[in-house]
């Protein structure tokens, strides 16, 4: 597997670092520019500006209109977007390998001559508070995971979500936008991806000829470490909805642990496919809608310890005392005699088919190199994903179920239905 | 730039059923799909939802296995196994690691041809679908989606959500399912495809002689007669919920059905008016420019005898008849300008080049093939149709907008709180408002 992500990396003298891949089975390849300028990075009172200053990035530049840009890659026979998470924001093209220098020449050009003006500041913002309205407040529990982050951190930037609180969208000026362009968007806080069929001397060429002459920034930032849990956090969070249900958070470590890939066996064990204990306990015989233990696995895992969710839908009939009573007793029953042989087995080909699946396209190729590189400083690590699946152990698992997967360690959410008459005395969820 | 040619091979059973085949993907995964050119337009009145329950029935135990031993097996090979409907066919889709491939051909085979139906499983099933359908009801976006999709094809075998309703799935019984599947599987025509990194003879011939034993079962199967739709009124309804900070808003029109000439037209014009993201006009209008809405997208359904089309936003309760006026304006514009000479290059040029891009991954290529397998269109005329497409004029887009974008016989839909915006919409005719506690998915 190595072969597919076998990166070339290279850094130019203003700190910028390039991974190149090769692959020329298709006339395609993968642009991608990561930045460090994610939702960690931001503070009280600023919070989504590294998502709604992604959104800006569209907005034209000194020779391109509004979203122009898009629209010229398109026309090229490419796609075009870009996402922002808690560590990075990412921008992507794919497009017909014959477009590379323009995809090149666009993208720096994009970072040196970005217009940041009033009235396309004011127009996305709007813009952001109505993903935010899809993202949040319209969808049936998206308010309430939102809760279970900022209850479950006290500190850490993980507790404010990535879109940012609606207060705060509402309070950011153009000004902040300029400000935090300056400090995050500089060549020693990115990697570019380039991966396809390309050949890497050429690609070389153009990135010192168009990122050349972009200057370093220094940028330190520091991130308030978060506490260790001392005790289970419990909440409830009511709203008119068909079906109640429960998310649990656990603290767990970041992408630079050995233990993520036990805790990801786990998920698997519990909650993955049909066959998971799960599925067959509680949604084959209707006890619940749906039960499922999950993280983002590897690359997308956060670099900061993240939070490990639970989330049980109710079935109607079963009420969430004793839903809840028995997903604990399942995870009391998993922490002592942990996975059986064939459950090992299926854990182990199923978390790899599913890597080796995303792995079928140069876009999450790109991705796993990039991320890994921005959140880890070195792509290399990638390469031990399959086999620390195929190295899970048993004993892993139940060590970890153990030292993670406990009540001190947990903040639990129940989200209780209400009439809409109770939810009118709470006011709208913005 | 190297040229993009894929040439499956095609292994003919009889006349009407075969294998497509083709070595592709850069890791060692198989991907094994059975299309039935069978789906839920089949789907008897007051059942809506049989043939998708049917095709997970499959997945639910055969007579060797039960649902724990099926399901367990599959995922111990790395793999997965899905039985779902579409409009106008079914899929049993079976993925795994390569070197397990002969194990997943015969798991397919033994699915198909010693299917069991367990009753106490399809009942179960059905409750986990009841309890589905409640958590629909919990997103407005996904009820808009089902609910436009009913008026939009009202008067046609389509007008039900493939999922069925709540009072669809309770009428299913155990008997219903076993019946379909006497009726469908000997009866219609299938596809199984094939796609794996590699793709050894053997494995071919193993799965042409399995498979050759299905079509010994098969039976003739008669033409059921072409069902048209029905002439649509016009009407907007709207659904009250007061605890929405956000509309969703549909509007649907009638389209093309998937065999017309003019097919490649309508996909050109949809990526202009709606379906090609910053390239398209609602964007540039309602998103770009009035900052109205994170997202609006046109996207269109072309079937068996007829078709759709379908505008698809939201935005904050207060910019709702705005949004709305914009996107009648848009079209308004649209059909009576049509795209530039630009516009029209510019999204030609997308369809042109980016196809290896859209047909990168095995599953995308699945995609693809099965889209068009279903209406017993060659894959190798993708490539004809992309030709098709580089030569449409502008007049031909403004004929089939003007055609299909008939305002005065629009269906829409709006889901959101409505004391704020329902009376702009008091001079529209056939306007109804409803609660929307009161609709049920």
């Amino acid at each position: 597997m190595r072969e597919l992500l076998n990166f070339r990396r290279y850094t130019l003298d203003n700190g910028l670092r390039v991974l190149i891949l090769e692959d020329h089975t298709l006339p395609i390849l993968s642009y991608q520019v990561h930045v460090k300028a994610g939702s960690r990075f931001e503070r009280p009172g600023i919070t989504g500006i590294s998502h709604l200053f992604e959104h800006m990035m569209f907005r034209g530049t000194s020779r391109l209109g509004p979203e122009e840009f898009s629209k010229i890659i398109q026309s090229r026979g490419g796609i075009v977007n870009a996402f922002t998470t808690q560590d990075h924001t990412t921008y992507w093209e794919n497009v017909p390998s014959d477009q590379l220098e323009l995809i090149i020449e666009l993208e720096a050009h994009r970072l040196k001559e970005l217009k940041l003006d009033q009235e396309s500041f004011s127009t996305e913002r709007e813009v952001v508070r109505s993903e935010r309205k899809m993202r949040i407040s319209t969808t049936p529990y998206g308010a309430a995971i939102e809760e279970l982050f900022s209850l479950a951190y006290l500190r850490h930037p993980y507790r404010w979500p990535i879109i940012g609180w609606d207060s705060d969208l509402r309070k950011l000026s153009l000004k902040d936008c300029q400000e935090y362009f300056r400090l995050h968007y500089a060549p020693n806080s990115m990697v570019i991806v380039v991966c396809g069929d390309v050949v890497p001397e050429r690609v070389l060429d153009l990135i010192y000829r168009y990122y050349g002459d972009l200057r370093p920034q220094e940028c330190f930032h520091e991130i308030e470490p978060e506490p260790p849990q001392r005790g289970e956090r419990k909440s409830v969070f009511k709203k008119p909805v068909e079906l109640e249900a429960i998310f649990w958070a656990y603290h767990v470590p970041g992408i630079d642990s050995e233990d993520i890939f036990p805790l990801l066996g786990i998920c698997e064990c519990l909650s993955g496919g049909k066959s998971s204990r799960f599925w067959q306990k509680f949604v084959r015989p209707g006890k619940a809608t749906e039960v499922r233990l999950v993280a983002d696995p590897p690359p997308f895992w956060p670099k900061d310890p993240g939070l490990l969710i639970l989330y049980a839908i109710e079935k109607p009939g079963t009420p969430l005392p004793s839903l809840e009573g028995e997903i604990e007793e399942e995870m009391r029953l998993f922490k002592k005699e942990g996975p059986t042989k064939d459950e090992l087995e299926k854990v182990k080909n199923r978390l790899k088919a599913s890597f080796l699946r995303n792995l079928e396209s140069l876009f999450f190729r790109g991705l796993v190199g990039g991320i890994y590189e921005i959140k880890l400083d070195g792509f290399e690590k990638s390469w031990e994903i399959l086999e620390k699946y195929e190295s899970l152990k048993a004993e892993d698992m139940i060590r970890v179920a153990e030292k993670y997967l406990h009540e001190d360690n947990r903040t639990s959410i129940w989200v209780k239905s209400i009439s809409l008459e109770e939810n009118a005395r709470f006011g709208l969820i913005e | 730039m190297k040229t993009f040619n894929l040439n499956p091979i095609e292994i003919n059973l009889d006349s009407n059923n075969k294998i497509l085949a083709l070595p592709y993907g850069k890791v060692p995964l198989s991907y094994l799909v059975m299309l039935i050119k069978a789906g839920s337009e089949k789907d008897p009145k007051g059942k809506e939802g049989l043939a998708d329950l049917w095709a997970e029935s499959m997945t639910l135990g055969t007579k060797r296995r039960s649902l724990e031993e099926l399901n367990f097996q599959v995922e111990k090979l790395g793999g997965y196994l899905e039985g779902s409907a579409g409009w106008d066919f079914s899929l049993l889709i079976l993925s795994g690691l390569e070197e397990r491939g002969n194990e997943l051909l015969d798991i397919l085979f033994e699915i198909l041809s010693e299917p069991d139906f367990p009753s106490s499983e399809i009942e179960k099933a059905k409750e986990r679908r009841l309890s589905n359908l409640l958590q629909f009801k919990d997103d407005p976006s996904k009820m808009a989606d089902r609910l436009i999709w009913n008026m939009a094809m009202e008067g046609t075998p389509y007008a039900h959500p493939i999922n069925g309703s709540l009072s669809s799935i309770k009428n299913i019984t155990p008997e219903d399912i076993g019946h379909f599947h006497n009726q469908i599987l000997p009866k219609e025509r299938f596809t199984l495809f094939i796609l794996s990194k590699e793709l050894k003879a053997e494995f071919l011939k193993k799965a042409e002689k399995t498979f050759f034993k299905l079509i010994m079962q098969k039976e003739k199967n008669e033409k059921p007669p072409e069902t048209k739709p029905s002439t649509l009124q016009p009407q907007i309804l709207i659904l009250d919920r007061p605890d929405l900070t956000q509309s969703e808003i549909r509007i649907a029109f009638s389209s093309i059905s998937r065999k017309d000439d003019r097919y490649h037209v309508l996909k050109l014009m949809n990526y202009l008016l709606g379906g090609g993201g910053f390239s398209s006009r609602l964007m540039e209008k309602v998103r770009s420019q009035k900052g109205y809405t994170y997202s609006i997208r046109s996207s269109f359904s072309s079937l068996k005898t007829c078709g759709t089309l379908i505008i698809s936003t939201f935005t904050p309760t207060d910019t709702t008849y705005a949004t709305f006026e914009e996107i009648l304006l848009t079209i308004e514009d649209f059909i009576k300008q049509g795209p530039t000479e630009k516009e029209l290059e510019e999204a030609k040029r997308f369809f042109e080049k980016s196809l290896p891009l859209r047909l990168e991954t095995p599953k995308q290529l699945l995609n693809e093939m099965i889209s068009r397998e279903t209406y017993d269109l060659k894959f190798q005329d993708l490539f004809e149709e992309i030709e098709k497409i580089t030569k449409v004029k502008i007049e031909e887009i403004k004929s089939i907008a003007n055609e299909i974008l008939q305002t005065q016989k629009m269906q829409v839909l709006i889901i959101g709180n409505s004391q704020h915006f329902v009376k702009n919409f008091e001079d529209f005719k056939n306007l109804r408002v409803v609660p929307y506690k009161d609709v049920l998915p």
